[in-house]
């Protein structure tokens, strides 16, 4: 057992080989690449509209790997493994979920929202509704998304840091917010694009690299990698079918309504390349998943006891230890601290960005300024929640975020893009009905100290289609609020470019 | 589709997916005519509507196997039973293959309705 940490709530008892020093090296160099490369983004990024979307001239294959460095968050990197080694097969709705939030954005979103023209969701709400109310609206619930999806981000990096060196938690929380604070100051979104697109690859790098290493290990010495088909045994649901539809709803609508995945689809420059963007996202995020998906195979045979305690979440961390000894272990344990502390930087300044792009635009007068204090704040924020409450497993809670987007923006983007009955009453009345109904789940599962029940662990069977209905109804009893110009408003969404 | 009087004009495309298209947006897109315009929207709804269903009947096959026969489901594809092979690895390319369906289609569509308006 290593040395220097008696720290109370994730101890090292539970399984950790790692070497602390491992751990710092790895820790100082993500962050020390991440604030080089988005300073050096300063120089490219000089008027309002460069802080803001990049002025539109990503292409596809930068744009899709900067989605994926954002997308691929805590829950990705750490939550899959560590569900898949607690409940097994059913944990792989998680992965599969993620991925086809993207199939649904390219059928429902990516090109009317890049041709909407809008900035931030928020705009897209005023554009298409013609109304300041529903702006306003829109405007709390993407600070609120922002917000509830940082927090579990710090969790992860608490953890992390903890397994890795054994500091106290809080540190990994402190020092993700600093860096990515520094970083979008600097630069805005231009430079985040390149951080993000760097933050992509060496994730894949980082969890890719160490299993073929161990793959090969578990080839030379004999082992059968799934101990015989004894990783595949349990966990199958028995029939559930209430918690895989739930799941599926939340995951493959919440992903609509993501505020930092949209706002990259306004770095595109037009209709079609959005959709290739998106395609080439899918490309990306399925490679990457594979990786996850087979840690939690082998932590199914070689960690099995991280199963049970508090740490199944770092399983993708300790499992290069359980195979290997010395410097490999420490080699491989480093590149995959390395991969989740860009996991947590990159989703966390996606976050921080589109969070402050919708403050500054909102209540700091959208200069280059307010974009900057605007981006203090969202990150000041989550930074204390996260301080202040206890980390759940990360790819559920991560779930949770999914279910409340689902139940609010999500309804309000597709209908607004594919409906022309949409009106403003409607829209408010039903991100409304959705908040209320998902909020109020998402309180009262805090409220419990062991597992909270299913319906509350799972809302989204049963907050969504109210949401949606509620839009339907009040928009139907409000007709006469149909913005004018509606024909004008609908042929921009979907009207081919350049014509 | 909707009637059209005028024969169907040969042409280049006068598009090159290629090139960046001009930042601004069509403004006088409010003067293609609306049926033309509501007709896009509702062929690019029906697509994507087919697209998503005919996915989500395919995943939820998934757990329906399980159901209706766990012995198949446990069925083992060198050493990896059939449920996980689907669920944690077939699905994955199922979905681009859905997905680059869907953009080219999508791509038809918008070709299309560019020849009618560019007749009138």
């Amino acid at each position: 057992m290593k040395s220097g940490t008696d720290n109370s709530r994730t101890s090292n008892d539970a399984g950790c080989h790692m070497s602390a020093l491992a751990g710092y090296i790895a820790l100082t160099v993500v962050s020390a690449a991440t604030l080089v490369i988005g300073i050096y983004g300063l120089k490219f990024s000089r008027t309002t509209s460069d802080f803001y979307v990049a002025s539109r001239s990503v292409k596809p294959w930068w744009n899709a790997s900067a989605i994926g460095g954002e997308y691929l968050s805590a829950a990705s990197f750490l939550g899959v493994a560590g569900l898949i080694l607690v409940s097994g097969a059913d944990a792989l709705w998680f992965p599969v979920g993620y991925t086809a939030g993207y199939l649904m954005l390219l059928l429902f979103v990516a090109a009317p929202m890049r041709r909407s023209g809008a900035y931030t969701i928020p705009d897209f709400a005023e554009a298409r509704l013609k109304s300041p109310m529903a702006r306003t609206v829109t405007s709390f619930l993407v600070i609120a998304v922002g917000w509830l999806y940082i927090v579990p981000q710090l969790h992860g990096a608490a953890l992390a840091i903890t397994v890795a060196t054994g500091l106290p938690g809080w540190i990994g929380a402190v020092m993700v917010t600093g860096v990515v604070v520094i970083t979008t100051m600097a630069g805005g979104m231009r430079s985040i694009t390149f951080v993000q697109a760097f933050q992509y690859w060496l994730k894949l790098t980082a969890i890719a690299v160490p299993l073929v290493f161990i793959m090969l290990r578990l080839g030379t010495t004999g082992q059968d990698w799934s101990g015989n088909g004894a990783a595949f045994i349990g966990g199958n649901g028995d029939g559930d079918w209430y918690t895989k539809v739930s799941l599926a709803l939340a995951l493959l609508l919440g992903t609509l309504g993501l505020p930092h995945v949209l706002v990259r689809f306004y770095t595109n420059p037009d209709g079609p390349s959005a959709r290739r963007t998106t395609l080439i996202v899918l490309g990306l995020l399925s490679l990457f998943y594979i990786f996850p998906t087979l840690y939690g195979i082998l932590g199914r045979v070689f960690a099995q006891d991280l199963a049970t305690g508090p740490n199944a979440d770092a399983t993708v961390l300790l499992l290069p230890a359980r195979i290997f000894d010395g410097m490999a272990s420490d080699a491989l344990s480093a590149l995959v601290v390395a991969g989740a502390f860009a996991a947590f930087l990159s989703t966390t300044s996606g976050l921080v960005v589109s969070v402050a792009g919708v403050l500054s635009q909102d209540f700091f007068g959208g200069s280059v300024k307010g974009f900057r204090r605007a981006a203090l704040l969202s990150a000041a924020v989550p930074l204390m929640v996260a301080i202040a409450t206890d980390s759940l497993a990360l790819a559920g809670s991560v779930g949770l975020v999914f279910a409340f987007t689902a139940s609010t923006l999500c309804p309000m983007l597709l209908l607004g893009i594919w409906w022309r009955g949409l009106t403003d009453v409607g829209a408010v009345v039903g991100m409304g009905v959705g908040t209320v109904l998902c909020g109020g789940a998402i309180l009262a599962s805090t409220l419990f100290t062991g597992p909270a029940p299913v319906l509350l662990q799972y809302p989204a069977a049963w907050t969504v289609p109210p949401a949606f209905a509620a839009m339907i109804i009040a928009s139907r009893m409000t007709a006469h609020r149909r913005p004018t110009g509606l024909n004008r408003i609908l042929a921009r969404l979907h009207v081919p470019e350049n014509d | 589709m909707t009637g059209n009087p005028r024969r169907i004009r040969v042409q280049s495309p006068g598009y090159d997916a290629q090139e960046p298209a001009p930042a601004s947006q069509p403004d006088d897109a409010s003067n293609a005519s609306d049926a033309y315009v509501r007709s896009l929207i509702r062929s690019q709804l029906r697509l994507a509507v087919v697209v998503g269903s005919g996915f989500l009947i395919l995943l939820l096959g998934v757990p329906a196997l399980v159901w209706l026969s766990p012995a198949l489901a446990q069925l083992s594809i060198l050493g990896v039973p059939l449920q996980w092979l689907l669920l944690g690895f077939l699905m994955y390319p199922i979905m681009i293959t859905a997905a680059w369906l869907y953009t080219r289609s999508a791509q038809r569509n918008e070709e299309r309705y560019r020849q009618l308006t560019d007749q009138q």
